[in-house]
């Protein structure tokens, strides 16, 4: 009943094949994938096919989390007012001096004959979802190719820089988190000026400096910003605090642990900034030239110094 | 009088088959089977389907949820090896990858992977009770997340703690009785309903 008749001489091709045959394929498109974006086409196919079931999926946590929110207590909502009053005083208190510093800056810069900086409009955008992928941090947001996403764009939130889109669909991006290992970025320490640059660290959501030297001026709880070298980053975005040192005797480099600054609110609200992708580094042996972020160490350190 | 090593021998013959006459008794394999119904592939389908959406909910980093479209994967390659094979397995890979944002193929290799090993073991696996399965299951769900683990240590390095979700394949094993149960009903249905059978 359970079985129907096997049949006896054509029972297809063998599994020992298949498998053969399976493999081989996804062998060949990890290793095109790795190593050059020519499968592009095919992942935009496949997303737009699963785009319309993501989006349904993510409906019960929404209702969810706004069933939650719903139920606030009225203390709590007075508070955040009033904390959220306090830090409108205090930020318009910072924009107006920032309004007068830009203007000496700018007459400065012209003084000293400097190029002015160019103010790089934003896009609110909402994160999805977290990939679930032990081995990267990836957010999917909200927007794609079709509102002008373009890979390379620096993702930031209310507090600091969150991350980099490395991979853009028509309706959705994916956005590489700072504290993912194959992500780097030029940054300054506010207090002296030092240079360094921070990859993701090698324990969960930390940010590491590496190629300091040991003696390098660097205290607890030094606030570290983007310094813009890249031209990716804007500079002076809030990245991460030290929060631990090593200087190893036996070692060459201090061991520099940062804490990130960004993604601490439960907002999912982020903002991309439309900056225009700096010019294609020259070709890699990664052959992953179009992304400045994704660049492995040695290639991202050269780049920051020649610009 | 035969020499002391023929009787010897005479002796051991005799008690072997003794014993050999008596029944085997190896627990519950001896116990009534029940004959199935055949299964409808719109169930088959449907439950494939159901299992991936599952895992496209937004589970964020918990990493350790356990991944259902795999296990139900195992459980109709184990139960059907003619109707669920390896194309599916990777079609439905590719589709994990995008997305994830894996490297393209990297679940479509694991789950290959995975059901090439169901399939050649599924004589043996429904040859044991379900709790015993459960030990079978663990070691393919394993050996397809290390696959998976080894191409992105061979492509990109380690990401730090990457191994709490190897605790995924032990929560989908633990659940294995459970969807044994569950799949398995439609087929367990008498063909006419009636109050002491409710099923």
């Amino acid at each position: 009943m359970e079985h129907g008749p096997p049949p006896l001489f054509n029972q297809g091709v063998s599994a020992r094949a298949r498998l053969a045959f399976f493999s081989l394929v996804a062998a060949a498109l990890i290793i095109v994938d790795a190593q050059v974006n020519a499968l592009d086409a095919i992942r935009n196919g496949v997303e737009i096919l699963l785009y319309p079931v993501q989006r349904v999926l993510l409906w019960p946590r929404d209702v969810a989390v706004d069933f939650a929110s719903y139920f606030t207590t009225i203390g709590g909502l007075s508070e955040e007012n009033t904390r959220l009053r306090m830090a409108a005083i205090e930020q318009a208190q910072r924009a107006q001096a920032a309004a007068q510093l830009q203007l000496e800056n700018e007459q400065l810069r012209k003084l000293a004959g400097l190029r002015e900086r160019l103010d790089a409009p934003g896009q609110v955008v909402v994160a999805l979802y977290e990939s679930r992928d032990p081995f990267s941090h990836k957010i999917v947001i909200d927007r794609g190719s079709k509102e002008g996403m373009r890979a390379g764009g620096p993702v930031l939130d209310e507090t600091g820089v969150v991350g980099q889109i490395t991979r853009v669909f028509p309706m959705t991006s994916e956005v590489t988190l700072i504290t993912d290992k194959e992500q780097s970025l030029p940054v300054q320490i506010v207090r002296n000026g030092l240079h360094a640059v921070a990859f993701g660290g090698s324990e969960p959501s930390t940010l590491e400096l590496r190629f300091l030297p040991a003696n390098a001026d660097i205290e607890n709880g030094d606030s570290v910003v983007t310094s813009g070298l890249d031209g990716v980053y804007p500079p002076g975005m809030a990245v991460a605090t030290v929060t631990r040192i090593d200087r190893d005797v036996k070692d060459q480099f201090a061991r520099v642990v940062l804490k990130p600054v960004a993604g601490m609110s439960k907002s999912r609200m982020l903002l991309v900034l439309l900056v225009e992708p700096p010019p294609l580094a020259p070709p890699t042996e990664t052959g992953r030239g179009n992304t400045s972020g994704n660049l492995r160490g040695d290639h991202a350190v050269a780049k920051g110094v020649r610009r | 009088m035969k020499p002391w090593w023929q009787r010897l021998v005479g002796t051991r013959l005799a008690t072997a088959t003794v014993a050999d006459v008596r029944p085997p008794t190896l627990g519950r394999t001896l116990q009534p089977e029940q004959v199935l119904r055949p299964v409808r592939p719109a169930f088959i389908w449907a439950t494939l389907v159901g299992a991936f959406l599952l895992n496209l909910l937004p589970w964020g980093r918990a990493i350790w949820v356990p991944d259902f479209f795999a296990l139900t994967l195992v459980f109709w390659n184990v139960h059907q090896p003619r109707k669920v094979g390896m194309g599916i397995a990777f079609a439905f890979g590719l589709m994990m990858d995008v997305h994830n944002g894996a490297l393209f193929g990297e679940h479509a290799l694991a789950y290959t992977l995975l059901s090439y090993g169901a399939i050649t073991l599924h004589r043996r696996i429904l040859w044991l009770p379900v709790t015993s399965q459960t030990i079978y299951v663990f070691g393919l769900l394993l050996v397809a997340q290390l696959a998976s683990a080894a191409v992105r240590l061979w492509v990109g390095g380690a990401s730090p703690g990457w191994w709490i979700g190897l605790l995924s394949s032990a929560l989908g094993a633990a659940i294995w009785p459970f969807l044994h149960l569950g799949l398995l009903a439609p087929q367990r249905r008498p063909a006419k309903r009636d109050d002491t059978r409710p099923l």
